[in-house]
């Protein structure tokens, strides 16, 4: 029950677990970030095979549990990719994680882009439009400013869901900071501390990410 | 008032049609809009005035007949509706200003994003404009800082600075508080003077009576009567219109 005893012997292993947790984090936002322009796109375009592509993508990941995806992503598809192809087929788990968290993210992200460009009034696509304006200067100039200052708190709340969602990677064997809690606490019994610690340094990722965010919402607002 | 019946037809409407589903919103307009002539669009809400507007510069999609502006079809499908755009001004009730531009950035915008000016002539142009409507002092400041009728003459000075030829008002006063409507019709009645083209859909009568060349009054999809002011709003003929005015006047 020695906090600081426990925080002192665990601090390599539990800083090798956290810099997994923030590099998979990091990695993921970047692609989801791209997967959520193009599937944003996608969803408002007028091209109808575009939109089910993108609505068909959002449903299954917003209609199944991470863990499913996880496992699906890890052992499902390439069990299925060997049946296909009859070769030996094997995914990493980085690979997998990466690719869990970032389609995951990927999704939430592409409709809270979309939400906030039909947040952006109606009348500000009409009056640029009645200037002459075409349609993609339209987006660059008036609509895109404005939505992204709307999707700025949403995103950041999703980057906050997706670090701590990143944990449920610990179910495939991601070395992140669970993992590495998890074999600490199985060698010293030390369950209260560690994870006291582990809940800790969530909390002061999450209060550094909200006090940015609305430092930069409150300038940009300005 | 200066006769403009010899005017070239600067405007010509045939058939116009505009359903948006099943409902029928313009029936069949037939219109001719002279150059230089100030059109006031009255008529209960719901009878399709402002979807009228909204045709002529392309904002909704017709769904029958056609419109031409200086002898060329703008309902065209080939036609580039972007260039048509570029001058007919539209004035909206809503104002619509650019919340995230300053209010000067709001007017010099169009002209530079379409390389008509570059940007210290259209900063200029800009400043001038602003000037014009009395605004000339708030060319730093963002719309929200501004009155509603502020805004509302910022975006005739936005919609001027392209140089239009034909400026169209969407009940440019129904959103100000009352004692801002006379600031902006006094900034219309200035554009009249000089000799624009307008279509203005209004529910200021006084306005339409005083400055209007020609009323429009626009009752289930079609033009039910038009004619001078004296004329519709006066001694009007039609029932429809009658009963219109007897409730607004």
């Amino acid at each position: 029950m020695n906090l600081f005893g426990v925080l002192q012997e665990s601090w390599p292993m539990l800083m090798e677990g956290l810099g997994m947790t923030v590099r998979i984090t990091v990695l993921s936002l970047i692609i989801a970030l791209i997967v959520g322009i193009f599937v944003c796109l996608m969803n408002i375009s007028s091209n109808k095979v575009l939109r089910g592509i993108a609505k068909f993508y959002i449903w299954l990941i917003r209609g199944t549990p991470m863990l499913v995806q996880a496992f699906y992503f890890y052992f499902a598809l390439p069990q299925l990719v060997q049946g296909l192809t009859g070769t030996q087929f094997r995914i990493d788990i980085f690979t997998a994680s990466l690719v869990t968290l970032s389609m995951n993210a990927g999704a939430y992200i592409s409709e809270i882009f979309r939400g906030s460009i039909e947040a952006v009034p109606k009348g500000q696509m009409e009056a640029s439009r009645s200037l002459g304006l075409s349609y993609a200067k339209t987006m660059q100039k008036i609509i895109l400013p404005q939505a992204v200052r709307i999707c700025l708190p949403s995103l950041v709340n999703q980057f906050i869901i997706t670090l701590k969602d990143s944990t449920i990677l610990y179910a495939i064997g991601l070395a992140e900071i669970m993992n590495k809690a998890k074999i600490y606490v199985g060698r010293t019994m030390e369950s209260f501390a560690t994870y006291t610690w582990v809940a800790i340094f969530f909390l002061a990722i999450v209060t550094v990410l909200s006090l940015v965010s609305r430092y930069v919402e409150r300038r940009m607002n300005a | 008032m200066i006769a403009k019946d010899n005017n070239e037809i600067k405007i010509e409407v045939n058939g116009l049609k505009k359903s948006f589903g099943k409902l029928h919103v313009l029936r069949g307009i037939d219109a001719e809009i002279r150059a230089g002539e100030v059109i006031c669009v009255i008529g209960p809400s719901g009878s399709g005035k402002s979807t009228f507007l909204r045709c002529l510069n392309r904002l909704e999609e017709i769904s029958g007949g056609e419109i031409i502006v200086d002898g060329e079809s703008i309902t065209d499908p080939k036609a580039d509706v972007d260039k048509i755009r570029q001058h007919i001004g539209m004035v909206f009730q809503s104002f619509n200003l650019f919340p995230h531009y300053t209010v000067k950035e709001n007017v010099m915008l169009a002209p530079v994003e379409l390389k008509l000016k570059s940007k210290a002539e259209a900063e200029q142009k800009a400043l001038d404009l602003l000037n014009r409507v009395g605004l000339a002092d708030k060319a730093d400041a963002k719309p929200r800082q501004l009155s509603g009728g502020q805004q509302q003459r910022v975006a005739i000075a936005r919609a001027l600075a392209m140089e239009p030829d034909i400026m169209l008002f969407d009940e440019p006063t129904s959103a100000l508080d009352p004692e801002m409507v006379c600031e902006v019709l006094d900034v219309m009645k200035e554009l009249a003077a000089e000799g624009m083209t307008m279509v203005v859909v209004t529910h200021e009568m006084g306005f339409a009576h005083d400055v209007a060349d020609r009323v429009f009054f626009i009752d289930q999809g079609v033009i039910m009567e038009e004619g001078t002011p004296v004329e519709v709003m006066d001694h009007p003929q039609n029932e429809r219109t009658k009963s219109f005015l007897s409730k607004v006047l």
